[in-house]
């Protein structure tokens, strides 16, 4: 993976994942799953980079963890969104808009001159 | 969540790893099964689920590190949650107990507050060094020559050349006396406090001013020492701090002088009231005068004793040359004639020191008994909570965990005591540093010590710690399912009930120590203050009256105005006599000298003491009511054109004759030629100090010798407020430049020799009152639990028929047995301890019987009344409700 894609990936995973759990609880591999499908397989890779930054979300309590039965009766752990988790993902997303705009304007720009 | 913290922090703890692993397989068996779904082969399926789920182990190791961090705080959060309710438990329960509370916080409070003042005021006063440059080196000099017994001999002018050019141990020497001026500011004349010094001052003290420069050898010589240098504190309150003062010019006794300087804040020498500096206009050919006191900066490396073996012998070697001053015929190569070098730290503590001392030991004594007493209140409470500790157990509560809270509510509760202890030390230093009635040296730099302070807090945090954790051991010991049973009561306490009889028995011999110690001392002021000083302060009033220098040139202008003025003042309703002096007893302001009589030949023990001489007006010996034994009083015909006449007093007088028979005889003063007929006997008088054998005294009258900067002494019917208006407004109106600011009463005067010693008392009377209260308050806490305990018992006994009183009996002898183990060891403890305190007893023995027999009978009386309600309900117990409390 190029390093300018895994910048870019890494930061804005954390903000897939209080996506993809907006819709309700989920364990990792059908978040992994969301995400593929929402952005049509072009960020996610590895999906093993999944766990670490699931794991760091918890630690700062934006998502819980808890193990549970997944739908062909497995044992899996689901996550869910918290509160604060919710708080930060209307937040990012917001400041995400912006520059993703921002960013996509001044890039299609063709002439040098301000107008 | 529904699974709780400590359930789920449990679970992490186990698991981690074989969580992270089983996430990571679920992941891949997923991936697997969905590409199997899609026609892959079970083999190429596990492989392409491995390839895109990327490095697993690498995954897996960030994994566990960020869980295992998370664990952490999880579990610090809850410490620090549980820690807080343990608090708030322990404080929800001292407010079940408020007296319990109070008691041990108080006691607390005053050991760590009365501890960290006391050492507050020694660090600042003893330990600290002085605040001038290298202060190591600083030494005081003076001389001595004990033949003559001049044991404090200061220093001529001549000396002070003499030791300053040519000691060469020395890097510096100043010498410096402290006289008053009188300064007109704007209008009021006003008495300052003067240093005057050799130009050297400033650099033997290494101190530089804040503003100008100091003054230096070449203003110090007569006629160009016109210049000053101010005390930081003069500056504040007489020119509010302007910078700009330098190159004034002020009025000193009408002599006008230009301000060179300030001195910083912290320069107090050699006393903080000192106001303005001067320099002395040093004349090195003057060989009378021994005003001076010296001041040295030893070169590095030389060592006090180097310094004085070098000076005492350029010291002989002038004393050589002056046959005057030998005349008694002591051989300047044998004589004890020496110098005298005091680091000046000691010179400038040196009568503090041993009270200070004394009183840091009070504390640190006071400070045991705080401690032992409220660990015997929490070790009686402890045992008393038994069962709600048992109980807490049975319900769930681990053992560690109801030791750990027993703990808490003990560090809870030293830390109660400990921050009202702080506050205390504080208004208690601020007091002391505050009080005019405190005269200790270096009171200026006193302040709490954030150092003492966390060393005392330290202390009593730890002895809580220690003394909650002993009996929450013991009772763990003893088995906490039996507490519930609620039997065996007695054994279950033993260890408990032994270590708290321990500390009862160390707590009453401790205040023993205290309380004889205190006792000690204040029958030792008693002594003092009740001392007969041959004359009678009460209702004398003393104003200081130094009469403008430029205004009275001669003496007969003196002595006429202060004639008009005595006279003018004894007409003054509610004056009852008035009189003039040279100075009054305790101002500190003596002149001594060695004396001849007529008709003895002098010896080496006649030399050996001096006489006090003062001028004094007629009237002077009956207004402090001074008896004239035989012979007459000075007389309006004693003038200087008639014979030169003297009075002596008995202790003078005894020395040569019997009775009247001194009078017509004659004495005169080594170093002067005149005869002065003696015409009366005065009684002799304590007027230095009061725990001083009276000294020989001569008087001369006034008129003969008088001198421009006298004091008057004025007796009143009574009280002496009433008549002070009309009295500063006759001394105004007849001689207005006259500073009227110091006008105290000879019992203040008196006072203020004895504050010290009466600051030492108070403290130690009342430390010594506070350790038998608390030694009381232990002793009746104990027994109170003894009795507690035994009540079932006591109960059972009365139905069976014993008599009340035995029960009393018996519950008193346990008591008394303590009692009397604790002050026996108090009374050998205080037989050791009070030699120390020799130095500061006044005709007092240290092992004086009156004061040991009083002080131990009264605290077993105290200790037999702290028994005796325990006792009384021991005797009342009521069998039934014993019984049914089970």
């Amino acid at each position: 993976m190029a390093d300018a894609e895994s910048d870019l990936l890494r930061s804005s995973l954390d903000l897939l994942i209080l996506k993809a759990l907006s819709w309700g609880p989920m364990h990792g591999y059908a978040i992994s799953e969301w995400i593929e499908g929402a952005t049509s397989d072009l960020l996610l890779l590895e999906e093993g980079t999944l766990y670490p930054a699931l794991h760091r979300l918890e630690r700062r309590k934006w998502i819980a963890a808890e193990w549970g039965l997944s739908e062909n009766n497995r044992h899996a752990k689901f996550y869910t969104l918290k509160p604060a988790g919710r708080a930060r993902y209307r937040a990012e997303a917001t400041v995400w808009h912006r520059h993703a705009e921002a960013i996509a304007v001044a890039l299609r720009r063709t002439s040098s001159e301000l107008l | 969540m529904t699974p709780g913290p400590r359930w789920r922090r449990v679970f992490r703890h186990r698991s981690v790893e074989r969580e992270v692993d089983d996430e990571i397989a679920f992941h891949i068996a997923m991936r697997e099964e969905k590409l199997r779904r899609l026609g892959l082969s079970a083999d190429r399926a596990h492989r392409a689920a491995l390839d895109r789920f990327g490095d697993a182990a690498k995954v897996r190791d960030e994994c566990i590190t960020i869980d295992r961090q998370y664990a952490r705080e999880v579990h610090l959060m809850e410490t620090l949650a549980s820690v807080l309710s343990d608090f708030r438990l322990a404080f929800r329960s001292f407010r079940k107990m408020p007296a319990f509370t109070a008691v041990a916080t108080i006691t607390l409070a005053l050991g760590i507050g009365a501890t960290s003042a006391m050492f507050s005021l020694v660090d600042g006063i003893l330990l600290r060094p002085l605040p001038y440059a290298e202060p190591g080196r600083l030494v005081r000099f003076t001389q001595a020559y004990p033949e003559i017994g001049l044991d404090s001999w200061g220093l001529s002018q001549e000396n002070v050349a003499m030791y300053r050019d040519r000691v060469h141990e020395l890097q510096s020497f100043a010498g410096y006396t402290r006289r008053g001026a009188t300064y007109t500011g704007d209008g009021r004349p006003e008495r300052l406090s003067v240093i005057r010094a050799t130009g050297d001052f400033f650099t033997v003290l290494g101190v530089a001013p804040v503003l100008g420069r100091p003054f230096g050898r070449a203003e110090d010589t007569p006629r160009t020492n016109d210049v000053a240098v101010l005390a930081y504190g003069f500056w504040q309150s007489h020119f509010g701090g302007d910078r700009n003062v330098v190159g004034k010019t002020i009025d000193l006794d009408g002599q006008p002088t230009r301000i060179v300087g300030v001195m910083p804040a912290s320069f107090t020498f050699p006393r903080p009231d000192a106001q303005v500096y001067l320099p002395l206009g040093l004349d090195p050919t003057r060989k009378f005068g021994w005003f001076l006191t010296g001041v040295a900066r030893m070169a590095p490396g030389v060592t006090a004793d180097q310094v004085r073996r070098s000076s005492t012998s350029l010291m002989w070697e002038w004393a050589r040359g002056q046959p005057g001053l030998l005349k008694a015929g002591v051989d300047p190569r044998t004589t004890r004639m020496t110098t005298t070098i005091e680091s000046l730290r000691d010179a400038i503590t040196g009568d503090s020191k041993r009270p200070l001392e004394v009183l840091q030991a009070a504390v640190v004594l006071m400070l045991l008994i705080a401690i032992a007493n409220v660990a015997t209140l929490l070790s009686s409470r402890s045992a008393a909570r038994g069962r709600e500790m048992a109980l807490r157990n049975a319900l769930g509560a681990t053992r560690g965990r109801v030791v750990r809270q027993l703990l808490t509510e003990s560090v809870a509760l030293a830390s109660l005591g400990g921050v009202a202890g702080i506050a205390l030390a504080f208004v208690l230093v601020r007091a002391i540093t505050h009080s005019s009635a405190v005269s200790l040296p270096r009171l200026g730099e006193v302040s709490v010590s954030w150092r003492v302070l966390g060393f005392t807090l330290a202390v009593s945090i730890a002895a809580g710690i220690a003394f909650g954790l002993a009996p929450a051991l013991g009772m763990l010991r003893g088995g906490l399912a039996s507490q519930l049973a609620g039997g065996a009561k007695e054994s279950a306490h033993g260890p408990a009930r032994r270590l708290n009889n321990a500390l009862v028995v160390a707590q009453l011999g401790l205040s023993v120590v205290l309380l004889i110690s205190a006792g000690l001392v204040l029958k030792s002021f008693e002594r003092l203050v009740g001392m007969d000083l041959g004359f009678d302060p009460a209702n004398v009033t003393v104003i200081a009256m130094p009469l403008p220098a430029r205004k009275y040139t001669d003496n007969r202008a003196v002595v006429i105005a202060t004639a008009q003025i005595v006279e003018r003042l004894r007409a003054i309703p509610g004056v009852r006599s008035a009189a003039i002096a040279w100075t009054l007893p305790f101002s500190g302001n003596v002149n001594t000298d060695g004396y001849l009589v007529e008709g003895h030949t002098p010896t080496a023990t006649a030399m050996a003491t001096q006489t006090v001489q003062i001028a004094i007006g007629p009237g002077y010996l009956s207004t402090l009511r001074i008896p004239l034994r035989f012979g007459r009083d000075f007389n309006a015909a004693d003038r200087d054109s008639t014979r030169p006449v003297t009075i002596v007093d008995e202790a003078l007088a005894s020395r040569y004759w019997t009775g009247g028979d001194a009078v017509g005889k004659r004495v005169r003063l080594t170093g002067d030629t005149t005869w002065f007929t003696i015409v009366g006997v005065a009684g002799s008088v304590r007027d230095q100090d009061v725990a001083t054998e009276p000294m020989p005294h001569t008087y001369f009258p006034f008129a003969q010798v008088p001198d421009s900067r006298p004091v008057l002494a004025i007796r009143t019917d009574g009280n002496p407020a009433p008549a002070i208006t009309e009295i500063r407004r006759t001394i105004a109106e007849l001689e207005p430049g006259v500073p009227l600011d110091n006008i105290r009463s000879l019992d203040d005067w008196i006072g203020r020799a004895l504050d010290t010693r009466r600051i030492t008392e108070l403290l130690l009377v009342g430390f010594a009152l506070l350790a038998v209260l608390l030694a009381g308050v232990g002793i009746y806490g104990v027994m109170s639990l003894y009795v507690t305990n035994r009540y079932r018992e006591f109960g059972i006994r009365l139905a069976i028929g014993a008599e009340p009183r035995t029960l009393v009996q018996l519950v008193l002898g346990e008591g008394l047995v303590l009692a009397v183990t604790g002050v026996g060891l108090g009374v050998g403890g205080a037989l050791l301890a009070t030699r120390w305190l020799r130095a500061i007893l006044f005709d007092v023995s240290t092992t004086d019987p009156v004061v040991y027999t009083t002080l131990a009978v009264g605290l077993l009386t105290v200790a037999a009344a702290s028994c005796y309600l325990p006792a009384r309900r021991a005797a009342r117990s009521d069998p039934l409700l014993a019984l049914r409390a089970e």
